[in-house]
């Protein structure tokens, strides 16, 4: 009770502006009027989109302006129409699906393979020191490459087909999904791990029923941060050696000079990417139904 | 108090020390030359400062932490290793908080391979009689503390273990949750009259609930006293504003008094 009591004293306490020994009290009486208007602005829904749309619309038009008044060469920056108009060839031609399918395929073929060998293997030295130690050297070994520098040995074991593609991502992946996976197992409540052998829970019970589902949800956090990192990975595949992808698109479109196209690329790519992680969030409710209210 | 010792001792303890290490200090003796013996059926409490080493002799005796020296028995055999013979309830509730309250409760049962329609309805009788019954379907992080411990009260006593073990249960509650689950325990014990080793710093609560009290000194433990608890059953809260409760109350405060003082202060009772 007594600090619902205090809430307001100190809400007080900082409004009130301290002794400023520069003497320069007029910019921070500003401040914290300022401080105050906004306080009356309530962050509700409605409010935060509409102060996103309004940033969006501002960019929008100031780059729309200084493209179209020719301030601003188009060679240099392509306007907003001309990149819309890109988009909308790319919708009309199909291409737009054959790209956006073409690296998705990889993205999801190779992040697949890379949660059904990292999350076993991130378990397993979670749980058994063994298995870490002979994980470690490669662990600190392989986590600072970027995927990119398994381009050349990719490319010479497999090929410059799918699977070398899809070889990248995986590479670019996995390390991560091991690491967060391992986290995530060391960070069960040991308290709960207890309380189940104490109900009887034997080794496989007490993995299965408390170790698992306590690290789901770092672990889906996890292939969350992850997943956008395939994206980069694949992109950078694509952009390569690749004849069909949204890399490529983007590389292609800057061979030929046409950076309206370039531009509607990577319009693509961050909209392919927001789906991507939309889709996550929707399997990881239904995944952790129990903490829909700490959601709510 | 001999014979019945020596008709059915379920749980004891015999000459227990124990001591833990810390890097760069003296070890600390939680607990000194402990011994201590329960009977089938009883309601035992133990009560104590701070530190008095009460958690460690549960935790032993639910086989989480072994004794540097002594013996502890169940049936007369040693413990070793977790004992789920021997439930234990704890203050931070420790439910699976992916499981339903049905879940939950289901647990103990489910681990012993009990088929699932017979512990559903297990589970069901226990949720009911802890008046959970239109939660069944919820989440831990959907109840309150008072409801949490509820689920860990149906959750043990579906499981069903030899002995029960509760280590300050009520004591993260506020005071009119806390008497509500006294009361609840205490018709449950009444019903099921299984042994328990309560662990509280609450005299009161331990004048409700328990047959006998030990009282444990403080850092190291040992028992100091044993006071009988002649309070008829079957009791009901009402038992506190009686004159017998309130003799009983500064007798066990008698022995308790100088070990708090000893031990330096009374440490909050809401960790």
């Amino acid at each position: 009770m007594a600090t619902l009591e205090e809430r307001p004293i100190l809400t007080e306490a900082t409004a009130v502006v301290p002794e400023n020994p520069d003497g320069k009290d007029e910019p921070r009486a500003r401040k914290v009027s300022r401080h105050k208007t906004f306080r009356s602005w309530k962050a509700t829904p409605a409010v935060t989109l509409l102060i996103g749309l309004s940033s969006v619309a501002t960019f929008l038009g100031v780059w729309a302006m200084v493209t179209e008044l020719g301030w601003v060469k188009p060679v240099f920056l392509p306007s907003p129409m001309s990149v819309l108009d890109q988009g909308i060839r790319l919708v009309e031609t199909g291409d737009l699906w054959v790209s956006v399918i073409a690296s998705s395929t990889r993205v999801f073929t190779g992040f697949g393979l890379a949660v059904l060998f990292a999350v076993p293997l991130g378990i397993l030295i979670g749980v058994w020191w063994p298995a870490k130690a002979i994980m470690d050297p490669f662990i600190s070994l392989l986590r600072p490459l970027p995927s990119i520098t398994w381009i050349p040995l990719s490319i010479l074991w497999l090929g410059i087909g799918e699977a070398q593609k899809i070889a990248i991502v995986f590479m670019g992946s996995w390390v991560y999904i091991l690491l967060y996976t391992y986290e995530s197992t060391k960070r069960v409540d040991p308290i709960l791990i207890r309380a189940a052998r104490n109900l009887s829970a034997n080794d496989f019970a007490v993995m299965r029923e408390v170790v698992l589902p306590g690290a789901l949800s770092g672990i889906i956090s996890g292939l969350k941060v992850t997943l956008a990192i395939s994206w980069s990975c694949v992109i950078t595949a694509e952009m390569v050696a690749a004849n069909n992808g949204l890399g490529a698109l983007i590389w292609q479109a800057k061979d030929w000079g046409n950076m309206p196209l370039v531009l509607m690329g990577m319009v693509c790519i961050s909209l392919t990417v927001l789906v991507a992680d939309w889709i996550m969030v929707r399997i990881e409710r239904l995944l952790l139904p129990w903490e829909r209210n700490l959601r709510e | 108090m001999k014979d019945v010792k020596n008709k059915a001792s379920i749980l004891s303890a015999q000459n227990v020390f124990k001591s833990y290490k810390i890097s760069g200090q003296k070890d600390i003796l939680a607990v000194e030359d402990l011994s201590l013996d329960i009977n089938e059926g009883e309601f035992i409490c133990i009560v104590g400062a701070s530190g008095c080493g009460k958690s460690t002799l549960l935790n032993m005796f639910a086989g989480f932490i072994s004794p540097t020296s002594g013996r502890l028995l169940l049936h007369g055999e040693p413990i070793v290793g977790i004992e789920p013979r021997c439930g234990m309830v704890f203050q931070s509730y420790a439910l699976l908080p992916w499981k339903t309250v049905r879940g939950n409760v289901e647990f103990g049962l489910k681990m012993k391979g009990v088929s699932p329609k017979v512990r559903r309805e297990r589970a069901e009788y226990f949720i009911d009689l802890v008046n959970l019954g239109a939660f069944a379907d919820r989440y831990p992080s959907e109840l309150s503390g008072g409801m949490r411990q509820r689920v860990t009260l149906a959750r043990i006593f579906a499981s069903d273990p030899e002995v029960l073990l509760m280590d300050e249960p009520f004591a993260a509650l506020d005071a009119m949750t806390r008497q509500v689950l006294q009361e609840e325990l205490l018709r449950i014990h009444e019903d099921q009259r299984k042994t328990t080793v309560f662990i509280t710093h609450n005299i009161d609560e331990a004048l409700v609930l328990a047959d006998r009290i030990i009282v444990l000194s403080s850092r190291p433990g040992r028992v100091k006293a044993i006071v009988k608890n002649t309070l008829a059953r079957p009791r009901h809260m009402t038992v506190q504003l009686s004159k017998e409760f309130t003799e009983l109350k500064s007798e066990i405060w008698s022995f308790v008094e100088d070990e708090v003082r000893r031990h330096g202060s009374v440490t909050p009772e809401y960790p």
